[in-house]
């Protein structure tokens, strides 16, 4: 039986916007009203993510503003903020409190902005991203975002010989995916030749290996297993796994092993009573190249330390035997912190139903995300299956 | 319960030159930053244990692009193996590879005080 159904997805374009944090909200969550085919008046619980809003914009207290910009006041909102986990530690809260029979109808969602369009520079936002590693232990020498996924990816390189190349790749199939999506913040494919060329942000990674700053929203419908019969192509909810790792990075027993994510996958897998090898593709946590090659290690797509090869080989392309990141992922698909999880969430309800056009897995009906927060401290893993 | 190791000390044994641990009776883990914890067992039976200022980089990055607030670029930073724990720091020569052998040789402070191991080639 599955834990929920979604019943309703959707989401902005990821680039950049000049459009309120509301009103970039409001585009996903209309548009995932009217996919499932509720009024505003059915929803009767709303939880959502939002990272850093107060940081960017100086605007906190973000729920019931953005409920009320949706038709929706009135009913409980919740906020999350787990860094780059917002969004889908939302959803898993959402899954919970309709599986427990507390809400029939929830909207989950998020949205941030993380553009030059908050007024913020690059070096501001720089800093306002590094505020998710430890204020004492990682931020006084000056650690950026980049420089997390790059110490993980440095050890991952010299345990097994993962090279500059492979994560060129890893650019490469998700430019090449991006340029498929509508959504994406690039539609523009790259080669590898082009990103090794790229200026080095944190050695390994040149800015090919780094995801944009984007601004975006993502929304979708949950309901309870038994409701979800009585709408349009539900897609189920087999299992949300969620898991933490030790901080700071050097306490940590294997970096690069992302313990979180093995943890999340276990658990969404053995709720959904099912398998990685099950699994037709995955969205997984790309914020820089490395990330995708560790996260398909932990999500068990591929053997350990065979990430970067799985990516040279295009075992791991739209056409390859263990898809990931038909969308593009974050680093072609953007990566608005705080909408993220959802837009994952979007993307596998899509292929689930045969929806996702060009860059369809063909014939898709089990797929797993993968979204990640912070130092890898948070991990949330989500499996979902077309329902019969 | 044995006292708690706080940042505050931490910090200052940095500036003095000294790298200060946890080490936790029940499970034996050694962490290189206070916890009130052990974060392997939950155990509070934790001794503050001075940590060897000599040791092996375990990974390293160069930053290029630094945040607000810091002019520099290309810096090193670095996780270092010290004994049985492990701390996070900045490496003062360039070039300082995996598996190199390096040693504590001062600090870096941010605007708030809060201070960062410098290490070099040994």
């Amino acid at each position: 039986m599955a834990r929920a159904a979604v019943v309703g997805a959707d989401m902005t374009e990821f680039g950049v916007h000049d459009r309120s944090l509301q009103e970039l909200f409001g585009e996903a969550a209309l548009g995932a009203f009217a996919d499932a085919g509720v009024e505003p008046s059915a929803v009767d619980a709303f939880y959502f993510g939002n990272a850093m809003g107060g940081q960017t914009e100086n605007d906190t207290h973000l729920g019931p503003k953005l409920a009320s910009h949706v038709g929706i006041a009135g009913v409980p909102v919740q906020r999350f903020e787990d860094a780059c986990a917002t969004s889908a530690n939302a959803f898993k809260n959402a899954v919970e409190a309709v599986e427990a029979g507390i809400h029939d109808v929830v909207l989950v969602g998020g949205v941030e902005r993380c553009t030059p369009e908050t007024g913020k520079d690059t070096a501001e936002m720089t800093r306002i991203f590094a505020s998710a590693s430890h204020r004492q232990y990682e931020q006084p020498t000056g650690l950026t975002f980049p420089g997390v996924f790059a110490l993980f990816t440095k050890r991952h390189m010299h345990e097994y010989g993962t090279t500059e190349e492979q994560l060129a790749e890893v650019a490469v199939k998700n430019h090449g995916n991006g340029a498929l999506n509508p959504n994406a913040h690039f539609g523009k494919e790259t080669t590898v030749e082009e990103a090794l060329e790229g200026p080095v942000v944190a050695d390994p990674f040149r800015l090919m290996d780094c995801c944009p700053f984007s601004d975006g929203a993502s929304a979708v419908v949950v309901v309870s297993d038994d409701a979800a019969d009585s709408y349009d192509e539900p897609v189920d909810v087999g299992g949300v796994g969620h898991a933490t790792d030790v901080v700071p990075i050097c306490d940590k027993e294997t970096p690069h092993v992302t313990q979180a994510a093995r943890d999340a996958a276990s658990q969404a897998y053995d709720q959904a009573g099912t398998s990685a090898d099950e699994m037709d593709f995955a969205e997984v946590h790309d914020c820089f190249t490395g990330a995708e090659i560790l996260a398909s290690e932990a999500i068990g797509f591929v053997e350990d330390g065979q990430g970067g090869a799985a990516a040279e080989e295009g075992v791991t392309a739209r056409d390859g035997e263990r898809p990931i990141n038909p969308s593009g992922g974050l680093k072609a698909k953007g990566h608005p912190i705080g909408a993220t999880g959802t837009g994952q969430i979007v993307e596998l309800a899509e292929h689930l139903r045969g929806d996702a056009g060009e860059r369809q897995i063909e014939g898709a009906e089990r797929a797993v995300a993968h979204n990640l927060g912070g130092d890898a401290a948070t991990t949330v893993v989500t499996v979902m299956e077309a329902r019969e | 319960m044995s006292e708690t190791l706080t940042h505050g000390e931490w910090n200052r044994a940095v500036q003095e030159g000294e790298l200060l641990g946890q080490h936790c009776e029940e499970c034996d883990h050694t962490q290189g930053t206070p916890k009130a914890a052990c974060p392997y067992c939950g155990s509070t039976d934790l001794e503050t244990v001075e940590l060897p200022t000599e040791g092996e980089v375990y990974t390293e990055t160069t930053i290029n692009v630094p945040p607000e607030g810091i002019d520099e670029r290309g810096y090193q930073v670095a996780v270092v193996q010290v004994g049985d724990a492990r701390v996070m720091g900045r490496l003062v020569d360039q070039e300082i590879d995996i598996g190199d052998r390096v040693v504590l040789s001062g600090f870096d402070e941010d605007d708030q005080g809060n201070a960062t191991p410098r290490f070099e080639a040994q």
